[in-house]
């Protein structure tokens, strides 16, 4: 993945065996959001991706849980479906204006939640480095320091 | 006969509005809580993108949360705390509301 700024769109370019990667994980998740959508689950991801809304106030949270849920989720599915449609079938090239760019970041990021979460990402954990899902979270880390840093500047 | 019924009502009425304006004062606020994902860089532009704060700014907040473990990001009233602690959930940060300390 490389990614520099032409004037106002951030061109991203993505290899081949990157653009396969990304569909399947922005699949994965699709399934794991529907999921979540038909179904009260206590999947730990989906935990972390919609949390409680009050630390100490179970009822407040409800609350606020039935208020924002539905459309937070379904927010966090249009993205995901965005940026699926924008993969480059066989690699290639991305310009995404601002709007598409941070877009891009949320997605990156839910999927970097998702997968911290299945591989118990904490402050302290040593992580195995032989596993795969191990080296596609720190390729998914690299991807959004590289997107974010270039958003910011 | 002339015992003030309406004094006592009357500053019950303006003592009640008097806990109302110090509830206003006192607001709620969105909370930001640390979290071993959220890359800093990622949190530092979410601060800047949904608050309109500087870099300096959401930067600053952005090491609070790190360090610090937690950061009061915004305050306002309960239903504008609740909209910017979803607004950030939709970013995947760890937010929620609260009463002011």
């Amino acid at each position: 993945m490389k990614a520099r700024r032409k004037g106002e769109l951030l061109r991203v370019d993505l290899q081949a065996t990157e653009a396969a990667l990304l569909s399947v994980l922005f699949d994965d998740l699709g399934t794991l959001l529907d999921v979540g959508n038909t179904a009260d689950t206590a999947d730990p991801v989906l935990q972390r991706l919609f949390p409680d809304g009050y630390t100490d106030d179970d009822a407040a949270s409800a609350e606020y849980r039935e208020l924002v849920a539905a459309d937070l989720a379904s927010e966090r599915s249009g993205r995901l479906q965005a940026c699926r449609a924008e993969v480059p079938e066989g690699g290639g090239r991305m310009d995404l204006d601002a709007e598409a760019a941070d877009r891009w970041l949320r997605v990156i990021n839910d999927l970097r939640l998702a997968l911290g979460v299945r591989l118990g990402v904490t402050e302290e954990a040593e992580l195995d480095e032989s596993e795969q899902s191990v080296n596609v979270y720190h390729w998914l880390s690299a991807v959004q320091e590289t997107l974010v840093t270039h958003v910011m500047d | 006969m002339s015992t003030p019924i309406l004094v006592p009502q009357q500053e019950s009425a303006v003592s009640e509005e008097a806990d109302e304006l110090s509830d206003a004062d006192r607001p709620w606020v969105t909370v930001v809580w640390n979290d071993p994902v959220n890359l800093m860089s990622y949190v530092t532009h979410v601060f800047m993108k949904v608050f309109g704060y500087s870099k300096d700014k959401a930067t600053k907040l952005m090491l609070d949360v790190h360090y610090k473990g937690r950061a009061v990001v915004s305050s306002g009233p309960r239903e504008r705390m609740e909209g910017d602690t979803a607004t950030l959930h939709g970013y995947g940060l760890w937010a929620t509301v609260q009463r002011d300390a």
